[in-house]
């Protein structure tokens, strides 16, 4: 069970973060137009941290699997094929969800 | 305003339209969220708590593995951060659209997603606000409509499927995939997996965070070359 009074502490303290997030280009739109480096870091930490995050969670299945990596490579390759093709970010979510669940429930691999 | 724009009194029927593309995938993702999340043993409202306090997909995705483990508030509140940090890039672009009026402004920076910024970065500067707003409120409606269904179906019976918590690096995946579209140099995804490669034999535990200070590190440097090299070319 998920405490539900731990778990409003939780969103309180998310909702708060990414509404932070989402306002400080409001706030401190001079701030971060005058200096450079914030534009740099702008085009180039979201394509990294989304790769990151993107290989984290990969990384992070494949090892609660105990039949290896080749579930979570082909499911990922499927997503980035389909996505880049499609441009449907639902079609290519539960595509590639929804192969690799038959992958590690039906033993396929 | 111009001879030719689309609709010189938008009805709310316009801004429904618009928001269609946004329902088609918010709906089945929300339901997927709200399943997930009662399935991982929290409360049914609670998922709808969830997505009408933080609205923000990918982050309401990571957390449930991370509220079932019991993590701390803080560890997830600094996830946040790392998740939704692109979001403090997407508000420059839209500075000069955005409408006066307090509370206007405030919604429309609270309900800015990936999906909703790309919407009314499509939108024509003479735009009511009252469009752009309902837009961002359609929106998170369907969100919060799909949180609920995906909630109370995940609360009549308990589904033991491995490999569920899957859709995070799925929709990982569509986004680094969206973010190389329109990238202006591939170098931030090299880095990233060479960061990674190099963080993970170190602390494989803390291999995210080390790889995302890794990248900053090399974002800098990048910096300092590439800013280096127009120099070089203006000369």
């Amino acid at each position: 069970m998920i405490d539900s009074g731990y778990a409003i502490g939780v969103i309180a303290a998310m909702g708060l973060v990414t509404f932070s997030l989402r306002a400080l280009p409001f706030v401190a739109a001079q701030w971060l137009q005058k200096h450079p480096f914030v534009q740099r870091l702008g085009q180039f930490l979201p394509l990294a941290i989304m790769t990151l995050l993107m290989v984290h969670s990969v990384v992070g299945s494949a090892t609660e699997n105990p039949s290896g990596p080749w579930a979570e490579l082909g499911a990922v390759a499927l997503v980035v094929v389909l996505q880049w093709r499609s441009k449907n970010a639902l079609l290519s979510i539960l595509l590639g969800t929804g192969v690799y669940v038959l992958l590690r429930n039906f033993n396929v691999l | 305003m111009t001879s030719h724009s689309p609709a010189p009194h938008p009805a709310p029927l316009s801004a429904l339209m618009l928001t269609v593309p946004v329902a088609m995938g918010y709906i089945p993702l929300g339901t997927v969220f709200g399943f997930l999340f009662v399935q991982a043993g929290g409360d049914w409202w609670v998922a709808v708590l969830a997505s009408l306090v933080v609205f923000a997909g990918a982050a309401q995705y990571m957390m449930i593995p991370m509220l079932a483990a019991g993590m701390s508030v803080g560890t997830i509140a600094l996830a946040t951060l790392i998740v939704n940090l692109r979001h403090v890039f997407y508000g420059l672009s839209l500075l000069h659209k955005l409408p006066q009026g307090r509370w206007f402004r405030a919604y429309l920076v609270f309900g800015l997603t990936d999906e909703t910024y790309s919407v009314l970065t499509t939108l024509p500067d003479s735009t009511p606000r009252s469009q752009m707003v309902l837009v961002a409120l359609l929106n998170q409606g369907w969100w919060v409509l799909g949180t609920t269904i995906g909630a109370v179906i995940g609360s009549q019976a308990q589904v033991n499927l491995a490999g569920l918590d899957f859709v995070l690096a799925a929709l990982f995946a569509v986004l680094t995939v969206e973010q190389w579209r329109i990238k202006k140099s591939p170098a931030p995804l090299w880095i990233a997996l060479a960061a990674y490669a190099l963080a993970y034999p170190l602390a494989a535990k803390h291999a995210l965070v080390i790889s995302i200070g890794l990248s900053i590190a090399a974002s800098l440097l990048w910096q300092v070359k590439a800013s280096a090299s127009t120099t070089e070319a203006k000369q």
